[in-house]
């Protein structure tokens, strides 16, 4: 047990010193800071330059003007709005007033202008918005919608309804849904998760999600990569005549998740740090996100799924590794392993919005994918107790036989040199070695 | 008992016998030289012994007992190419091999100090494996195969790669280990380190084993069949005397082939009738002609 540990510390200490180490961990910490502030940075930026200035030209002539006017009045009336209509003096010819409202431009004082033409059957003339800007999508459909309201206003007022009737029927319609389990949950939300949990949750299943992946695929190939060093270096051959590969496997395993770990908890301090600051917090009030809402149990099945996931495909990694006996082959021969979490992460990713399809189902029973899977479900729906052990059983079977195939093949990989061993030959010499 | 008996060791791959049938044992204090041309099982006894693979057929006991794990402290291993991490400091990466060896984190670094000074280079302590030339990658290579003062040392091609002061620095510790009675298997293509450092010697060819023995006495099985010969003045008439094979000229005199040892005298009393003699010696063979007669001089590298 001893040499574990001094496995274990050699492991962690060699990449702690190790420059490359820091310094992507410190990137990513930034990266991670800018992310999280970037919503707010950004709404510093807008909120001094939210008004968009229309111009139109005012003249009683043109048919146009009074729905001018009454978008004018109708932008004035809003609270907040996002765009106000500047009318400027007919100077008499079109040639003239297109002159005078592209100056206007150019100054600065409008964004664009609406030039109106004949009347058509809607009941508002051709209008034609003109500016600089390509594809001014937002600008049109709020001006469409002022249209709109103001067609309702005409035509309910021509009917006689009263104001009051007016704003009742434009009173927003709303659906509290809950999401609640027939039968006993896995959960311990017995009165169900309410729209804003729900939300939550899904926030946090997509988080977890791209961080397991995240975590195991990152240890995963430093696992194998270091094995497969050890190798080229022919350190394993003195490695192998020290301590049993058993011990020597698992205490690379073992350092390695402690690295990933202190990795993972130093960005999530980072997350949670950015989060708290005062500005975010008022983001997220914005936005409705309570994060107090987080379910408890969730986070407990994370981490359980996190370490199953991790020990599972750690294993896998190690194995590979030690087949290999030059580092330019690793990639390609982690290839199935790193296809295999693929597949359960992108199921997990592309099933958030129908966590409740066959395809989800199943696959939470398939080890590799179970550890991503089993956690959407966990966030977004509600299983039965028995689906979810019975998950975590088939994860914690197959992880013992991974472990037990992995630390034969390494046993036997470690010596192999040369080309890539054949399946045969790789059966035939594993029967040779006890472990 | 002797502390390392191999019996009958084989070891095939595949359809290929790669160790056919090797015994020797080695006696404590005592170097034991492992001979052989390139491919010829050396490398394969080596890890058999050190339990890297296992061996088909027969037995190897360390003191009496078979391979376990716990035996793996007794042994120091030198490997042929050279096994550290490149980019680890030193102190760290032979610390932790003598950790795992069971020796203590402070043990250990007196050690590593001491023969970093023995081989008069404490500044690599704090060095980089990859920072060093490949005599020196060498040096501490070795001290990592004798840093938890194991009671076997099996050194694969210790000496190769090395400049001639390493190498007798080298040799000098090597014997050294072998008078504070550590057991020593070593390899080698060199024949003059042989000569120098072994008793007993195993001959291997092609998976078998061609010779076998006592270096002495192997010698003695071997006719000298060559006499050195330094005078004066020129002698001719030399290539006539019967037994005589052939005659070569050299700066310091002739080297001339003997079908037995009697023909010696003859050529004595040939070259003292015609001038004064310096030098006069009957020579025993060579190890390394005695190896290229076994194993022929097409597979010498």
């Amino acid at each position: 047990m001893n040499s574990f540990w001094t496995v274990v510390g050699f492991t962690l200490k060699n990449k702690f010193r190790g420059k490359a180490f820091t310094i992507t961990t410190i990137i990513i910490a930034l990266i991670i800071c800018i992310g999280i502030n970037l919503p707010y940075v950004f709404s510093q930026f807008n909120s001094g330059d939210k008004v968009t200035s229309i111009g139109y030209i005012q003249s009683a002539q043109s048919e146009g003007q009074a729905t001018g006017d009454q978008l004018k009045a109708f932008f004035e009336a809003q609270e907040k709005p996002g765009v106000k209509l500047v009318s400027y003096d007919d100077k008499g010819s079109e040639a003239d007033n297109e002159k005078q409202l592209k100056q206007a431009i150019t100054d600065k004082d409008i964004k664009g202008y609406l030039v109106f033409g004949k009347m058509t059957d809607s009941g508002f003339p051709e209008m034609t918005y003109k500016s600089e800007k390509l594809l001014a999508f937002g600008l049109t459909s709020s001006i469409q919608n002022g249209l709109q309201v103001i067609r309702q206003g005409t035509i309910l007022k021509d009917a006689g309804l009263s104001t009051e009737q007016l704003a009742l029927l434009n009173a927003p319609i709303e659906i509290a849904s809950v999401q609640i389990s027939a039968t006993e949950g896995a959960g311990n939300m017995g009165e169900g998760k309410t729209k804003e949990e729900q939300a939550v949750n899904m926030g946090l299943v997509y988080f977890i999600v791209i961080l397991l992946f995240m975590a195991i695929m990152i240890t995963g190939q430093m696992i194998a990569s270091e094995i497969t060093a050890e190798k080229s270096s022919r350190v394993m051959e003195l490695l192998i005549t020290s301590v049993s590969p058993l011990k020597q496997m698992f205490g690379k395993i073992v350092g390695m998740f402690l690295v990933g770990l202190i990795q993972i908890t130093a960005y999530v301090l980072v997350i949670v740090i950015n989060v708290k600051l005062p500005h975010n917090n008022e983001m997220l009030e914005k936005y409705n996100i309570d994060l107090s809402l987080i379910d408890p149990m969730l986070l407990i099945y994370s981490v359980l799924f996190y370490l199953t996931g991790y020990f599972l495909f750690a294993t896998l990694f190690a194995a590979v590794g030690s087949i290999v006996s030059r580092t330019e082959d690793l990639g390609q021969a982690v290839l199935p392993i790193t296809m295999l979490s693929l597949g359960g992460f992108y199921i997990s990713i592309f099933s958030i919005s129908s966590p409740d399809s066959m395809l989800v189902q199943v696959s939470s029973f398939i080890p590799f994918f179970a550890p991503f899977v089993m956690l959407l479900r966990l966030g977004l729906t509600d299983p039965p107790v028995w689906q979810v052990l019975g998950s975590i059983g088939i994860l914690l079977v197959t992880i013992y036989a991974s472990v037990w195939i992995s630390a034969k093949i390494y046993r036997t990989g470690v010596l192999m040199y040369g080309k890539r061993p054949t399946f045969k030959e790789l059966r035939k010499a594993m029967k040779a070695y006890k472990i | 008992m002797n502390p390392l008996i191999v019996e009958n060791v084989v070891k095939q791959y595949g359809d290929k016998t790669a160790v056919n049938g090797i015994s020797f044992e080695v006696g404590e204090g005592e170097i034991y030289g492992l001979l052989g041309a390139n491919g010829a099982g050396k490398t394969t006894t080596m890890r058999m012994v050190l339990g890297l693979i296992y061996q088909d057929e027969g037995e190897i006991l360390y003191n009496g007992k078979p391979y376990s794990n716990d035996q793996l402290r007794n042994l120091g291993y030198l490997p042929e190419e050279r096994g550290l991490y490149p980019k680890i400091r030193i102190s760290d990466q032979l610390i932790y091999l003598a950790q795992l060896r069971g020796i203590s984190k402070k043990d250990a670094d007196q050690n590593l100090k001491r023969w970093l000074d023995r081989f008069e280079v404490p500044e690599y302590y704090n060095k980089k494996i990859e920072e060093l030339s490949k005599g020196n990658q060498q040096k501490i290579g070795f001290i990592a195969s004798v840093i938890h003062k194991p009671k076997i040392v099996i050194l694969d091609e210790a000496f190769s790669g090395l400049d001639p002061v390493n190498v007798e620095l080298l040799k000098s510790t090597v014997k050294e280990l072998r008078d504070s009675g550590t057991t020593i298997l070593f390899s080698t293509h060199r024949m003059e380190h042989v000569e120098e450092l072994c008793r007993n010697i195993t001959i291997l060819h092609r998976s078998n084993v061609v010779l076998k023995g006592n270096l002495k006495e192997i010698k003695k099985q071997f006719p000298k069949e060559r006499v050195i010969l330094s005078t004066e003045k020129e002698v001719s008439g030399l290539e006539q005397l019967s037994g005589v094979t052939h005659v070569d000229r050299h700066e310091y005199g002739y080297e001339i082939g003997i079908s037995n040892e009697a023909v010696g005298a003859d050529i004595l009393r040939h070259a003292l009738a015609q001038s004064e003699i310096r030098r006069f010696e009957i020579k025993e063979p060579t190890l390394n002609e005695i190896f290229i007669k076994t194993v022929g001089g097409d597979s010498h590298e």
